[in-house]
């Protein structure tokens, strides 16, 4: 029986340290309840602290905007902290400026309710919600775009056209947790009771790879939102809207909620940048659109059209084909300009040049600013 | 090469859920000591430099961004689709982060692809890391190579 002893009281010790980092743990991350005041009061809540100041708000039906879902990629949860928690953290500086620092600017997902918090946060933001939806049709636009529809059965949802939304993909194959996504709604604001996404796959995208792959019509699934800034000034400047892929969704958005308010006067150009027909879509929908909305142009463009294609439209980049058509049909009127977005950082900057030379001023272009 | 404590912080950063989903090493279960090894074996054998490949892919990186998110055909002979996404990635050496930036390589001659991202380089760059087997990632060498038609590189000392 001695041959026991040595391995029973390494197992009899190793159980007695594992208990003490227990008792431990639950003594030193035990936070207990703590109080979060919002906006200068307006809202409180007292919660249980130790989680990221992201997961704590959303568990109390607060959503900040995040694209990566608490994983300190996106640096879209940012939100003012008027109390002391501490200097910023490494994994937030990336994503702030020298003034939001100054600001006390942080990382919903970085920083810990470890006591009492004050934050302020924009008041729309009171407004989103969480909702369990429907996916109602999966439909194949592109080879590699998906048109997703989802039912909010009883719920309803409000947003201004050109706002985006959370999609909440579970944990699938060897991804084990939840992971979020944002996508503009495509659908207009006058349907409550569903929402329209358009999804591009991206090889090795969790999240896209989910919506291609293994979601199935008849499939409940998490939505958060809406959020954004994203949208259509109300005024008598001309609209030039630029878009390629799946940033048509916003657009597609705006001008359908454009006629179903009877805002037919409002001059708008939409240039969409495509390399060839496969990758283009909604032709007809918005050549038909130009016959209701009399004031609204459709000019698609493909940069590389292939053989068969039998492309009569503008081809080259968008970016040129945008810059003729300012200088040669839009601007020579004599109108006020604005620009609007929605694409890649790198499509974003290059529209953003042709527009400033064309006289348009940065405050005058809008789109969604990712980090 | 020995297994350093900045290794096997690295290491422990490429488990999935810590910087990706599904981390770096896919279905690799060694050192990350020995995959830098028997990779930096690979490539000489190839006659691969880890430099040269990563200015390339870096370089078609570049001209795919030209078409702003559409693909693009690059030197007549490539089809190149660069995505940007949103957000950033560190590197699990934590000595910097990088955009998540995707590319897709197509030999038109062929059709055989290649997969990267803008972090895939700085790994192959900095740390002469391809990823672990199994891993979604992984940059194969000989695909590198047959892709970016890299046969004539010489052997290097």
């Amino acid at each position: 029986m001695s041959y026991l002893i040595a391995p029973l009281t390494v197992a009899g010790l190793a159980g007695i340290m594992a208990a003490l980092i227990a008792v431990v743990d639950k003594l030193a991350n035990n936070y207990g309840e703590v109080n979060i005041s919002i906006n200068g009061g307006k809202k409180e809540m007292t919660v249980k602290g130790g989680s990221s100041l992201l997961l704590t708000l959303s568990s109390e039906g607060l959503y900040l905007p995040s694209a990566c879902g608490g994983r300190g990629s996106c640096g879209a949860c940012k939100c003012k902290v008027t109390t002391d928690v501490g200097p910023h953290l490494p994994t937030e500086t990336p994503y702030l400026s020298p003034q939001e620092m100054k600001d006390n600017i942080r990382l919903g997902c970085q920083i810990k309710v470890k006591a009492d918090i004050g934050i302020e946060i924009p008041e729309e933001l009171f407004n989103i919600k969480q909702f369990r939806a429907t996916v109602t049709s999966i439909r194949d636009v592109t080879h590699d775009i998906k048109e997703v529809l989802f039912d909010l059965g009883e719920e309803t949802v409000e947003f201004e056209a050109g706002k985006y939304v959370q999609l909440v993909v579970p944990p699938y194959d060897k991804i084990k947790g939840t992971t979020q996504r944002a996508y503009s709604m495509s659908s207009q604001p006058a349907d409550k009771n569903h929402i329209e996404l358009l999804i591009r796959l991206v090889p090795g995208g969790i999240a896209t790879t989910y919506v291609h792959q293994h979601l199935k019509e008849g499939e409940k699934i998490d939505l958060i939102g809406p959020f954004g800034d994203f949208k259509r000034r109300m005024n008598d400047s001309v609209m030039i809207c630029v878009a390629g892929g799946s940033g048509m969704a916003p657009f597609k958005s705006i001008f359908y909620d454009m006629l179903d308010k009877g805002e037919t006067g409002r001059e708008v150009w939409y240039f969409f940048g495509a390399r060839s027909t496969e990758d283009m879509f909604y032709l007809e929908e918005l050549k038909d659109l130009e016959t209701k909305l009399p004031n609204f142009h459709f000019v698609p463009a493909l940069s590389e059209p292939q053989e068969g294609d039998g492309w009569e439209g503008p081809t080259g980049m968008i970016t040129d084909v945008l810059d003729s058509y300012i200088k040669e049909k839009i601007a020579v009127r004599g109108r006020t300009l604005e620009g609007y977005l929605c694409g890649s950082p790198g499509m974003i900057n290059a529209c953003n040049t042709v527009m400033n030379a064309n006289g348009i001023g940065p405050e005058d272009i809008y789109y969604d600013k990712f980090a | 090469m020995k297994m350093t404590p900045e290794l096997k912080t690295a290491q422990e950063n490429m488990a999935p859920g810590v910087i990706t989903a599904e981390g770096f090493l896919g279905s690799d279960t060694r050192n990350l000591s020995t995959i830098l090894d028997e990779d930096a074996q690979i490539l000489r054998l190839l006659s691969l430099d880890p430099a040269d490949a990563a200015a390339r892919l870096r370089y078609f990186m570049e001209e795919g961004r030209r078409g702003l998110g559409e693909p693009v055909t690059v030197d007549e002979q490539w089809l190149v689709k660069t995505d940007e996404a949103r957000g950033h990635l560190a590197c699990p050496w934590e000595d910097g982060i990088c955009r998540k930036i995707n590319v897709t390589i197509e030999r038109k001659d062929t059709g055989e692809k290649l997969f990267y991202t803008d972090l895939s380089v700085h790994l192959l760059e900095k740390h002469g890391f391809l990823e672990g087997r199994g891993s979604f990632f992984r940059l194969n060498p000989e695909t590198v190579k047959h892709v970016l038609k890299l046969e004539k590189q010489s052997p290097k000392a």
